[in-house]
């Protein structure tokens, strides 16, 4: 008899304890009607690449280098958010509006921002993540330095400090002892950044380089040094690895 | 001779114009679907005004060609096998105005396009359009263009055979049995052959900011057709066209462009002849000058991603009447003819599918009024098009349209005869 009873409340108790359980106080899951608009442009820009389940595998997914992003797990390299934290609407909304350098994703300049922004929405529909999950703070990003030679000094000590040559090199020029055997969170081989020419994928101002290290490139080899060195060693990194450039 | 040119010139247009530029190729360089681009191929939406206006780049270190994927070549083809019949009234036959009846599956022309960067900031562009068991084709374009010239896209030059920049493009157009009646509108008894709707040789210099919100091209060409004149530059045009888009932040009215085009150029009319009535080329003079200026608005409708497409045109033509003391042979009055149209491409559908824009719906009306005449027009186009595949590979579309269409007063009989066209097509679209 009592085992029955047991059995009856075992399932109201559980019921009372998911309903009572803190859910994150600040989940922004992605606005429904946004969502059904957002699928439209997601179908016509973005299918063919990251495929109907957003996981990437679209038609083209073979074709391209780097694979396109899986969308299904919430992690994107590219943030203004501390590592591991999901990216806000406008890091998600950044990388349409301007693509990414050395891919084939492209800037979606031609499309109204208003698609681009029910994209983004889609997007986090995606990953059940953002429906559980607080998106991430701005990582603050002090004001940049004066790139000074005492800078750039100070810079190359932190490279050596944060093994920066491992992968990238001495000379940063993507050829450490470690980069051929990078592979990224899907286990696709991945090779480092080459500082010495072009574009950082995500963009080329010191901002952009200042968060790679701060935030890290999740899903990618690439840590984020926020637990190791300080804003000041970050800038000096900045200003070392910006030196690099031989173009 | 009743039967005047300008019909069967306007027919030739309505069945011969070209349609070649789509450009699977770039699909397969970047691994976007071609809706990516096209509002539905081959009409660009404008992402695919903005990278057609950059030099076939998208700017983030994989144009060139040596960075792409080594299975990418930089050709595509597009046939067309479709079944057509046409009706016309009001033909010359034996024992006076006959009416014709054709139908049947032509001997599909296939086109050859080739197009991408050399290098950074260097594009092309080669179509062999038309070719097909008894004929030879012909190159429909031929260019290269140097972009970003100082940097920033304000600055491009383009030199060989293209086409004119006009409100909607040419050869851009998904209708398949007529092409825009305006564009090569000439009074009855014109002795100046340009025509807008050509591809013409010469060079062109465009600019444009950094979405292609706002776009300029002035172009010194070369009109297509006739003898050639004795001056350094034989059969000139100077042509103009700008434009400026608005985004607007609603969701009724997303997108609006609005533009105007400026034409003027000089054809000569009186030659050299070896014989009597062989023309030496090259000798041309007494030019005729004509000009065409007009202003067009476009807009979408709806959901950006699922276009209500549509552009209305307005346009003016005129041409120089000769000097009494010219041949009296040639055309001495002033003309002019005021025309436009009006053209709507419908995506009803966006889903999220390889296949995401199955349907699409089309139509125009054109219209052409002269001073003085015949040959008032009056032509309305409508389709649609079932995408069974529309891939970042190739693309196949059925394709069902009717047309009609009337001439006033180019038919058999003398008084006023009018020809009526009626055109129904059915068939396939496929690109590579």
């Amino acid at each position: 008899m009592i085992s029955n009873r047991i059995l009856v409340a075992s399932p109201l108790v559980l019921a009372l304890a998911l309903v009572m359980e803190p859910r994150p106080a600040r989940a922004t899951p992605p606005d429904a009607a946004a969502v059904k608009r957002g699928s439209r442009a997601y179908g016509r820009y973005c299918v063919s690449c990251h495929g109907v389940a957003g996981d990437g595998r679209g038609p083209s997914a073979d074709w391209v280098d780097p694979r396109p992003r899986d969308f299904t797990g919430g992690t994107y390299k590219f943030r203004s958010t501390p590592a591991s934290e999901l990216p806000t609407d406008g890091d998600i909304l950044r990388t349409l509006e301007r693509g990414l350098n050395h891919t084939s994703m492209p800037h979606w300049r031609g499309v109204t921002r208003r698609e681009l922004r029910e994209a983004v929405q889609y997007l986090k529909s995606l990953s059940p993540r953002f429906a559980e999950e607080q998106q991430g703070t701005p990582l603050p990003v002090p004001p940049r330095p004066a790139f000074t030679p005492e800078l750039v000094a100070k810079g190359k000590e932190v490279w050596g400090k944060v093994q920066c040559a491992g992968c990238h090199g001495d000379g940063g020029k993507g050829n450490g002892s470690s980069a051929q055997t990078l592979r990224d969170e899907w286990g696709y081989p991945i090779l480092p950044r080459d500082f010495t020419s072009g574009p950082l994928k995500v963009g080329s101002a010191p901002e952009d380089l200042y968060l790679a290290f701060m935030a890290g490139l999740t899903g990618s080899p690439m840590p984020s040094f926020a637990e190791s060195i300080s804003p000041e060693e970050a800038w000096a990194l900045v200003a070392y690895v910006r030196s690099l450039r031989k173009d | 001779m009743s039967v005047r040119l300008r019909a069967a010139g306007i027919l030739i247009t309505l069945i011969v114009a070209s349609r070649a530029e789509a450009i699977p190729a770039f699909a397969r360089k970047y691994g976007m679907s071609c809706t990516a681009c096209h509002v539905a191929w081959p009409v660009l939406n404008p992402q695919g005004l903005s990278f057609r206006d950059n030099g076939y780049q998208l700017g983030l270190m994989k144009d060139d060609p040596s960075s792409a994927p080594a299975a990418y070549v930089p050709f595509s083809a597009r046939t067309v096998p479709t079944y057509q019949f046409t009706r016309t009234t009001n033909q010359p036959g034996a024992w006076g105005s006959t009416e014709t009846r054709t139908g049947g599956i032509g001997a599909p022309a296939v086109d050859v396009l080739a197009a991408g960067t050399f290098a950074p900031d260097l594009s092309y562009l080669v179509v062999l359009a038309g070719f097909t068991p008894d004929e030879a084709g012909s190159v429909e374009s031929a260019w290269a263009r140097i972009a970003n010239i100082g940097g920033g896209g304000w600055v491009n030059l383009r030199v060989g055979k293209f086409e004119p920049e006009q409100p909607v493009s040419e050869r851009r157009g998904i209708l398949r049995t007529a092409g825009h009646a305006v564009y090569s509108a000439r009074f009855d008894g014109s002795q100046v052959g340009f025509d807008l709707a050509s591809n013409h040789v010469g060079l062109e210099l465009d600019g444009h900011d950094a979405r292609s919100e706002t776009h300029y091209s002035i172009a010194l060409l070369h009109a297509n057709g006739g003898h050639g004149s004795r001056g350094p530059w034989s059969q000139p045009v100077v042509h103009a066209h700008a434009t400026r888009a608005f985004e607007i932040d609603s969701a009724a009215l997303p997108w609006l462009r609005i533009g105007a085009l400026g034409t003027i150029g000089w054809w000569p009319t009186r030659f050299t002849t070896s014989d009597g009535t062989t023309i030496v080329e090259g000798t041309g003079r007494d030019f005729r000058k004509y000009s065409r200026v007009g202003a067009e608005v476009s807009g979408i409708f709806g959901h950006a991603s699922t276009p209500f497409f549509w552009t209305a045109v307005a346009m003016h033509g005129q041409e120089q009447g000769s000097a009494p003391d010219v041949d009296p042979g040639l055309a001495t009055r002033k003309s002019s003819f005021d025309g436009g149209f009006l053209e709507v491409n419908w995506v009803p559908v966006s889903a999220v599918a390889y296949n995401a824009t199955p349907w699409v719906l089309f139509a125009r009306y054109d219209v052409v009024r002269y001073d003085s005449g015949p040959g008032d027009f009056d032509g309305l186009s409508a389709g649609l098009r079932r995408h069974m595949a529309l891939g970042p590979r190739a693309s196949l579309a059925v394709h069902a349209e009717v047309h009609a269409d009337r001439t006033r007063g180019t038919g058999f009989q003398p008084a006023g005869g009018e020809v009526q066209v009626q055109t129904a097509l059915l068939g396939f679209d496929v690109c590579f």
